[in-house]
């Protein structure tokens, strides 16, 4: 798999979050794939290739899970419990990118098997410089699990 | 009943016993002396008895004149003697009736005796003699008779003085022994009534004073222990009321703020988004547009963005905050020179360099949470670091003291200082003593301060003159020794 084949999947469900996200991965030179998910369902069904996103099942899995800890019908920390539960992407990597920065939620995100927490600032020039080193370090520096066998 | 009624009772009881026995004692020396008057006269009796038989005795002999007016006389005496009926008691009334006709037969009798029987023939001679052989015999015989009575009368008297110092020894010994029961009685029913009881209550003190407030002391009787022992009951019960309602509006409140707290933090979150979009999409009008915005634009976008981000910055501290009022304390003994030393390092690390001289005493420890007392630490020396930076040659001075006997540790500064009149101002949440422009902040460092010395039961407070500096004196609760 090439880099530029490489997919983010953003779990975000505030529009302007997104927005910015994706501005930041374009200014940060990020030319990959950014799959975004509106809520928590919508992220299982993407990563298990479920409803809208039934053909997706011969695609590989995304190179890194942007979570985000506050989202609709299933939060942040129940789609982590769900790609940790699943043999198919127990080794997926994750990554909370969160407003909050309570111990409560960073305890309960690294227990649940979150494989870095990163917090949003406000200043969104600090913002872009947290994004960019996020896409360099997943998409370049990490070396991925092996390929998964998916059904 | 009453501790003090039977108090009463048992007095009462006592001197009732003492002057039964007393009486007793009066009435039995009284009865003793009846019978010994009773015995001397009957021991008169019998001496006349017996003198009278005497002199019977000479003049049956000798018919001396002299012995006959002897008898009269005596027998008389003996008569008169005998007439009084209070000479014995009613049981032997017979007999004295007995000796009384003995005494008047003997006698008359006596005189039937012929004075001189010389004189008569003899004839009359030898029956006078025969009759008086008999009338003599006869008179002999009532006399021994009387004799013997008289004795019996002495014995019976005899008998009743035994008999009366018996009962008073008999009284005596029931007196005695009677006091004695009521003594060892007495102190049995204090023991049971009044010194159980009291040992219970004691012990019922000790019990709630250690906390356990559903101790019952339960004593049931009707006296003074008991209305004491019920008012003790009632008031632990009134106390366990209280308690209990303290405790449910504790819960209430517990429950209130942690509301209040999740509502806080939620809406501290839900904020910072909105926040980031604002910064956001000023820094990319400013990048994608900047080319066609004049510079009152490119201000006016860069004020939103300055404006976001100190809100941003606000919102942290507010969480700030309440994570300090969340936190649990761990509390142990912490070295706090070290932790002023660490931060005065850190501090002293900053761009651009300044030089301030930190004096910080060695050896300062307090018994605290670490965490939140370097929150604290932090916090103040921050401040003196940020308020002595117009200073010429700025000092810290970083100490502990006794005042009232209780430690005071400090963190004196020579800066800015402030008007004492705003004091009260000082540890509320976003209150500023200064602008700004003269020296940045959120003013909310010291409610942070202020609330982690409240969660130690501590206290903190400031002492300054504007210009001269200010300090911040402080006090933790010492740990039970």
């Amino acid at each position: 798999m090439s880099e530029s084949n490489k997919v983010i999947l953003l779990v975000e469900d505030n529009p302007d979050d997104v927005t910015l996200t994706l501005r930041a991965f374009k200014r940060s030179h990020v030319m990959n794939t950014i799959a975004v998910a509106r809520d928590g369902i919508e992220a299982l069904d993407f990563l298990f290739a479920r409803g809208a996103y039934a053909s997706r099942a011969k695609d590989p899995l995304p190179t890194v899970v942007i979570l985000d800890l506050k989202l609709p019908k299933l939060d942040g920390l129940g789609v982590l419990r769900a790609i940790r539960a699943d043999e198919r992407t127990r080794l997926q990597p994750v990554v909370i990118l969160t407003s909050s920065k309570e111990e409560e939620d960073l305890i309960s995100g690294y227990s649940l098997g979150a494989n870095s927490y990163v917090r949003k600032p406000v200043d969104f020039t600090e913002f872009l410089e947290a994004v960019k080193v996020l896409g360099i370090y997943w998409l370049m520096m990490n070396e991925s699990p092996p390929e998964r066998k998916r059904l | 009943m009453k501790i003090s009624t039977k108090g009463r009772l048992a007095t009462t009881t006592a001197l009732v016993t003492i002057a039964l026995i007393a009486a007793m004692i009066l009435w039995a020396n009284k009865e003793v002396e009846d019978a010994n008057n009773k015995r001397r006269q009957t021991t008169q009796l019998t001496r006349g008895l017996t003198e009278v038989r005497l002199v019977t005795f000479e003049y049956i002999l000798h018919r001396h004149e002299r012995a006959r007016q002897q008898e009269q006389e005596v027998s008389s005496r003996l008569q008169r003697l005998i007439a009084d009926d209070t000479l014995v008691e009613p049981a032997q009334r017979e007999i004295l009736e007995d000796l009384r006709e003995r005494i008047a037969t003997t006698h008359r009798l006596v005189e039937e005796l012929v004075p001189n029987p010389e004189t008569r023939s003899d004839e009359d001679k030898e029956s006078i003699r025969r009759f008086e052989a008999q009338l003599s015999s006869q008179i002999l015989m009532l006399q021994q008779d009387s004799v013997a009575n008289a004795f019996r009368l002495t014995d019976f008297s005899t008998e009743r003085i035994n008999a009366a110092q018996r009962r008073v020894e008999t009284v005596i010994l029931f007196g005695l022994g009677l006091i004695a029961l009521t003594t060892v009685g007495g102190a049995w029913l204090i023991n049971r009534n009044v010194l159980a009881p009291i040992h219970r209550l004691e012990q019922a003190t000790r019990e709630v004073a250690a906390g356990n407030w559903h101790y019952k002391v339960d004593v049931g009787s009707k006296d003074e222990i008991g209305d004491l022992s019920r008012n003790f009951d009632s008031m632990t019960h009134s106390l366990r009321m209280s308690f209990a309602q303290i405790e449910r509006s504790n819960q209430e409140l517990a429950a209130l703020n942690q509301e209040i707290e999740a509502f806080s933090y939620s809406v501290s979150h839900d904020l910072r988004g909105p926040l980031r979009s604002m910064d956001g999409f000023s820094l990319a009008l400013l990048e994608d547009y900047g080319d066609k915005l004049d510079d009152e634009a490119k201000d006016s976008l860069q004020r939103i963005r300055a404006a976001s981000q100190r809100m941003g910055r606000l919102i942290d501290e507010l969480l700030g905050l309440s994570r300090v009022t969340r936190a649990e304390l761990n509390l142990k003994v912490v070295n706090l020179s070290q932790i002023a030393r660490e931060i005065a390092d850190s501090l002293d690390q900053q761009q651009p360099p300044r030089a301030v001289k930190w004096d910080i005493e060695e050896g300062i420890t307090v018994h605290a949470d670490s965490a939140l007392i370097q929150i604290a630490m932090q916090n103040l020396m921050e401040n003196a670091w940020k308020f002595t930076g117009k200073t010429e040659q700025p000092r810290v001075h970083i100490g502990s003291l006794q005042a009232d006997g209780k430690k005071e540790c400090f963190v004196a500064d020579n800066g800015v200082g402030f008007d004492m009149a705003y004091a009260d101002r000082l540890f509320g949440a976003f209150q500023r003593l200064h602008h700004e422009s003269e020296f940045s902040g959120t003013g909310i460092g010291l409610a942070i301060v202020q609330r982690i010395f409240r969660r130690h039961e501590g206290a903190i407070r400031a002492q300054a003159k504007p210009g001269l500096g200010a300090t911040f004196f402080f006090s933790l609760k010492e740990p039970n020794r």
